[in-house]
């Protein structure tokens, strides 16, 4: 990953904060001063080193790790603002990613059963008896992210 | 990747499918803020492999489950 994609990956994040919502090709182009179409490539490029997800055949944003384009379970409230994340893993990292205590709100994935989690101070606090299962081992997480 | 009432909980959503691996509230925010705290730094710079697996390494997820490709 070359730094011209790095300014790239940079201007995307800030957008998806900024917005509340994933950018798009067009927004982030007036953004960084490029052409759509040198977006549209360096966001396959980033897509292909795991900087970013996109959706298949498509330069729409899926996911800016950990803040996911499209609603998801797991609804993250932090410094002002409301976003979706991909997983457990990743609504815990919004408030992470944002230096931010937050509230994650969520359902138990077997039962259904609202849980709300409140990060105070990098700590979980609240339903802090929950507990995070990960089906996939490391190793393979990347073989299908959505699914991981 | 998801949280669940208890181990109860988890083995009726796994319905048979071998399961991966469970760990706390507490450690899936030290995960989270050790893995994701620089990601909107403007000097973010992409992990590497060996970074990544120190971070799991250093807050004891050790094992074959937790080893990055």
């Amino acid at each position: 990953m070359d730094d011209l994609d790095i300014a790239l990956r940079n201007t995307t994040y800030g957008l998806f904060v900024e917005f509340g919502k994933a950018p798009t090709v067009d927004e982030t182009a007036r953004r960084a001063g490029m052409a759509s179409a040198h977006v549209a490539l360096g966001w396959q490029r980033l897509h292909d080193a795991h900087a970013l997800v996109l959706y298949p055949g498509t330069d729409e944003l899926r996911m800016a790790n950990p803040f996911a384009a499209r609603s998801t379970p797991y609804r993250v409230h932090a410094s002002g603002r409301s976003s979706y994340a991909n997983c457990a893993w990743d609504a815990f990292g919004i408030c992470a990613a944002l230096q931010s205590d937050g509230r994650i709100e969520t359902a138990c994935a077997d039962c259904g059963d609202e849980i709300t989690v409140h990060v105070e101070g990098r700590k979980p606090v609240g339903e802090i008896d929950v507990l995070f299962h990960c089906l996939v081992p490391a190793s393979q997480w990347w073989d299908d992210i959505v699914f991981s | 990747m998801n949280l669940f009432r208890s181990e109860e909980h988890i083995v009726r959503w796994l319905d048979g499918r071998s399961p991966g691996t469970t760990i706390s509230a507490l450690a899936l925010c030290d995960l989270a803020h050790a893995w994701w705290g620089d990601r909107l730094s403007p000097s973010w710079r992409p992990h590497t492999r060996d970074q990544n697996q120190s971070i799991l390494d250093s807050l004891g997820l050790t094992g074959t489950f937790w080893q990055l490709p």
